[in-house]
């Protein structure tokens, strides 16, 4: 009985994928479109939500202003946002029904574990990205692929040198996520570059939504310089928990994942040094990134405001200057084109000398293996008490 | 001849025929071009889900055992297929290197099988499903934490991806090959003492049946087809990373079971496949700021189809309103008094005994049944 | 010194995971059931206290609005997602129980966004012991968690309703011939065992004060674990796991080779308790068994 009602059920499904499946593959599915739409894979729900949320919006805010401006020569943008969980297995069906759905263009994916099965899922059909987040060293490893972002090599390879300049001779601690591509990415390149003269402490964690930290503070807290590549959320719970532990002159030294830490954590109330080595900083109160802020946090809430969102807003921007600068030199971009020709006038465009401005940098530009070159700012969020 | 074919028991190779049919209408259309790379990954999907639901169907559907570590063998497989792959792929070629990534794949899955039944043998219901789930976080840690040349580490395992046309085709061969094995396992002398133990392990062993045996049989080969699944999943990604096999997904895999019916093999795959495709279909339509969506449909699915398959309260409920008796009444012919010449159908049949009321005939005073003990008769 | 104060962190670790397995052992104890939705009860009660603290600033009162939202709900999900299922496969109850677990998670996220809320309950600063700063929360974490068990002990042993709860873990169909309202104890477990998960949110944000809709995922896991190894059913035995897997999560943090592999870790020493005691340490004795 309860079979017969599952097998009708089941024939009446099947039916539906039928249909569904039998959507015609192979064509051209740029060919009906009316608008450029732009594609971004991220975690919208699940524990990493807060990132991809800060993308979508903030991606969607700079197309809403690029279409009020009349779009590229009146043709407007559409912004399609799939949710992947930060679960690699997820992008792949994201990418192709992004694709199904007229994709010229994409943001890639908003972290790095996905990334790196949609890098290659892109590099296949040639469809061009721009990630505003997923740092991996070997997200761009194709020439479909470009970052807003420094990649994880390049973020530990600074902190190194600036550490070897500051601390010879010294003991430091890290603190960093061993499972995470991130924070182990930038921690090994970090190490590698490391003086042999500066020895270290370590502290792992590995649990994405671990909210006790003593262990870790109990290893770390004779440290007097902290070397933190980690997301500002866990970081803000370390600080809270190791205010009174930690010396309290101690500096806290993270990458670009500490932005958004300021909205999290009322830095007031801890007494040791926060800086970071980042593109952007929400707390700006000068310039293209506090316009950026001001805008941000009138549209949506200032808690989902970080540098994921501010570099996606740079990452829509650059896709469409960069059209617009093709299209000046003549190239020919109507609403229709595919992916694949977009892909090739993109990549002329970011190797070439294309250059941006914008939230997270001045003259940005591209190396030809997808690599951002732009200035790195160490901030001091919070100077020592 | 038509004796012969009409003496054949057609409900049970229904599900080779359906599953057969599907892999022929779809390998042609994928070869003819004619289907879109998202209804692929979908088909990869569904065929790698009906092969771990129904290969944990025989572990908790069938020998009665809770393993929430399916995805731990799955894992397992996944990451040994897919270094065989990458390391055979360069000196074989295609289908040598998917051959022999599915045997070291399977069987290193099926010894940690091996190695997972031992405890089964000691522990009994949710204390052995703590087990395994303990197990399955072990095993993902383990390559969570290798060194980048081993396993990739953090940054996942660089697997080669089959050929995406045809990989599906192979995935749904192998379903039926695992259809195969299972049920002809499950319909033999061993299926029925794989039951018997399911039912009540103390008279299944006093019956004579082999437990250890049996016990470490059905986990060798449920571990095995999940390996098994694990390499296919390898093939149909660039990375393996681990953190897909958390014991969430081993949750997924056993909702898949328990949805479909516990002991119904049909009903594993139709849950598998109805899960996958809901699953997927949910997370490419809600996109964007419906995104949240997803979970809150997907839950309310869950809860809903369970109680209504399951709630003693909605017994009658089913009974009135289901599919069958509204199809009955336009059937011609049909007549309800007649009684099917079927043998009995063992799987259906209540075999709960109750050992208790078997072993201690309770002695009453009054029953005629009951001797009379001397000295107590006259008074 | 370090040694100490490795096994301070564990304790203080190792309370809060006593204080969700004790919620686990109740309605396991006597439902019979894995209540995956457990730690997401944890997590509601967080947000209670959050938006009390939010709109009052009061953090005690924040708990008791936390434990009265958290026994409502408890019920509530009893009534309409486990009650119809009594009697039907276990397997079926714990699935509804993911799907509920599910159900929170959304919802919380839907109400409250993705971004993580800072709650600072209370700090309650150091006191110094000798040369060793200790954490206040750790005390109290510590000690209310004891004052819980003590209390679950003796209410269970000598209210009418909690041996009542014995009876009806013992054997359901005997104690309602014996005139116990079975649901109604059912129903009351699940009230207590949400109002303990409630007590458990107050205290993981006393600790640490960033709350997301993911919060109780991993420390219920943990906690259940904690509860398996002391003998699930048992509430010293839950008391114990948790304190044990405390300390040896601290232990493991503080060794840096060993370190990442701490999870693996706490479930492996899992795997070799139940291999020896097969019904967890303190499984066996009946007597305590609610």
């Amino acid at each position: 009985m309860k079979s017969m009602f599952k097998k009708a059920l089941a024939v009446l499904m099947a039916a539906a994928m039928l249909f569904s499946l039998a959507a015609c593959g192979g064509a051209n599915y740029t060919s009906e479109n009316t608008e450029f739409i732009i594609g971004v894979s991220g975690p919208l729900t699940g524990g990493a939500a807060v990132y991809g949320v800060a993308v979508q919006n903030a991606a969607q805010m700079a197309i809403d202003e690029i279409n009020a401006a009349g779009g590229l020569d009146g043709v407007m943008f559409k912004l399609i946002a799939t949710d992947d969980t930060h679960d690699a297995t997820k992008v792949a069906a994201n990418y192709a029904s992004m694709l199904e759905d007229g994709m010229q263009v994409s943001l890639g994916t908003v972290t790095t574990a996905p990334g790196l099965e949609y890098s290659k899922l892109s590099a296949e059909d040639n469809v061009f990205f721009l990630t505003p987040s997923a740092s991996g060293d070997k997200i761009p490893e194709f020439d479909n692929g470009f970052q807003m972002c420094f990649a994880d090599g390049n973020q530990g390879k600074v902190a190194a040198e600036y550490v070897n300049g500051v601390y010879k001779n010294d003991t430091i601690g890290i603190f960093y996520k061993s499972d995470d591509p991130y924070s182990n990415g930038i921690y090994k390149q970090f190490k590698e570059n490391l003086d042999s003269s500066v020895k270290t402490v370590e502290a792992v964690f590995t649990d994405a939504n671990a909210t006790d930290f003593s262990a870790q503070i109990t290893t770390l807290k004779d440290c007097k310089f902290i070397f933190m590549p980690i997301y500002y959320q866990p970081a803000s719970i370390f600080m809270t928990q190791a205010k009174s532990t930690v010396a309290a002159d101690a500096i806290y030294y993270g990458c670009d994942g500490f932005d958004g830490l300021a909205g999290q954590l009322d830095l007031s109330t801890i007494t040791q040094e926060v800086s970071m080595l980042s593109h952007f900083d929400s707390n700006a109160t000068e310039g293209a990134a506090a316009d950026f802020v001001k805008k941000y946090t009138e549209k949506y809430k200032a808690e989902t405001l970080n540098q994921f969102g501010a570099s996606a807003y740079d990452c829509i921007y650059a896709i469409y200057n960069a059209m617009k600068a093709a299209k000046e030199a003549g190239k020919k971009i109507d609403v229709t084109i595919s992916a694949s020709d977009l892909s090739d006038i993109l990549k002329e465009q970011f190797t070439g000398d294309f250059t941006y401005s914008g939230v997270t940098g001045t003259d940005i530009s591209w190396e030809d293996n997808g690599y951002v070159v732009k200035g790195a700012v160490k901030y001091d969020l919070k100077k020592a008490d | 001849m038509a004796k012969a074919l009409s003496a054949i028991k057609w409900k049970h190779y229904v599900n080779y025929v359906v599953v057969a049919i599907c892999t022929v209408v779809f390998g042609v259309m994928s070869l003819t071009g004619s289907l879109s790379s998202s209804s692929i990954y979908m088909l990869e999907k569904i065929a790698i889900a009906i092969m771990l639901a129904v290969s944990l169907s025989i572990v908790v559907g069938f020998l009665g055992e809770l393993s929430l570590g399916h995805a731990g063998f799955m894992c397992v497989g996944a990451y040994l297929g897919g270094k065989t792959s990458a390391l055979l792929e360069p000196l074989l070629g295609d289908v040598p290197t998917l051959l022999v990534s599915l045997v070291v794949g399977g069987l290193v899955a099926a010894l940690f099988g091996v190695i997972i039944g031992l405890p089964a043998l000691r522990l009994r219901g949710d204390y052995l499903a703590i087990v395994t789930l303990a197990f399955g976080e072990i095993v993902r840690s383990f390559f969570m934490n290798s060194s980048d040349e081993s396993f990739g580490g953090s940054l996942g395992l660089n697997t080669p991806r089959y050929d995406k046309n045809t990989l599906f085709i192979i995935a749904l061969v192998l379903v039926l090959g695992c259809l195969a094995v299972t049920q002809n396992l499950i319909r033999s002398k061993h299926g029925r003492a794989i039951t018997s133990i399911r039912d009540n392990e103390i008279a299944a062993r006093a019956t004579g049946i082999n437990v250890t045996k049996y016990k470490l049989m059905v986990f060798t080969i449920s571990s095995f087809f999940a390996g098994i699944a694990g390499v296919l999943y390898s093939y149909s990604n660039f990375t393996v990373q681990s953190t897909k096999f958390s014991y969430n997904y081993s949750i997924e895999i056993l909702v898949m079971v328990v949805l479909g019916g516990m002991g119904s093999i049909n009903g594993s795959i139709i849950a598998a496949t109805l899960i996958t495709f809901l699953d997927m279909k949910l997370q490419t339509i809600l996109t964007g700021n419906l995104a949240v969506l997803q979970d809150l449909f997907y839950a309310l699915v869950l809860i809903v189809l369970v109680i209504y398959n399951n709630a003693p309260g909605l017994k009658s409920f089913r009974e009135t309103y289901n599919l069958k008796s509204l199809l009955g009444k336009f059937k011609k012919g049909h007549d309800p008094s007649k009684v099917h010449d079927d043998e009995a159908k063992w799987d259906r049949v209540p075999t709960k005994i109750k050992m208790d009321e078997v072993l201690s005939v309770d002695l009453q005073t009054n029953s005629p049944y009951t001797p009379d003990k001397p000295g107590k008769g006259d008074r | 010194m370090n040694i100490f104060e490795t096994l301070l962190n564990g304790l203080s670790m190792g309370s809060t995971y006593a204080m969700i397995a004790l919620g686990y052992t109740m309605v396991y104890g006597i439902a019979k059931m894995l209540n995956f939705a457990h730690g997401d009860v944890i997590m509601v009660g967080g947000y209670m206290i959050f938006l009390t603290m939010a709109s009052v600033g009061n953090p005690i009162l924040g708990l008791a609005i936390a434990v009265v939202f958290c026994m409502l709900l408890g019920i509530t999900i009893e009534k309409v997602a486990y009650k119809p299922l009594r009697g039907a496969s276990p397997l079926a109850v714990l699935i509804t129980a993911i799907g509920v677990s599910y159900l929170l998670q959304s919802t919380a996220q839907m109400i409250f966004g993705s971004a993580p809320k800072m709650v600072i309950v209370a700090d309650l600063g150091n006191v110094m012991l000798g040369s060793i700063k200790l954490p206040v929360y750790t005390l109290v974490t510590l000690g209310c968690s004891f004052a819980i068990m003590i209390a679950l002990s003796l209410f269970v042993k000598y209210t009418k309703i909690g041996r009542a709860m014995i009876a009806v873990s013992e054997d359901k169909g005997a104690a309602q011939l014996m005139g116990i309202n079975v649901n109604g104890i059912i129903t009351i477990t699940f009230a207590i065992g949400s109002a303990l998960a409630a007590f458990a949110g107050f205290f993981m944000l006393l600790k640490s004060p960033s709350l997301t809709n993911t919060l109780g995922a991993m420390p219920g896991i943990k906690a259940f674990t904690a509860a398996v190894i002391g003998g699930i059913g048992s509430i010293p035995g839950a008391m114990l796991g948790g304190i044990l897997m405390g300390v040896v999560e601290a232990i493991s943090l503080t060794i840096p080779a060993i370190a990442p592999y701490t999870d693996a870790i706490e479930f492996s020493i899992l795997i070799i308790i139940l291999l020896v005691r097969p019904s967890g340490i303190l499984g066996k004795k009946r007597r305590e068994k609610v």
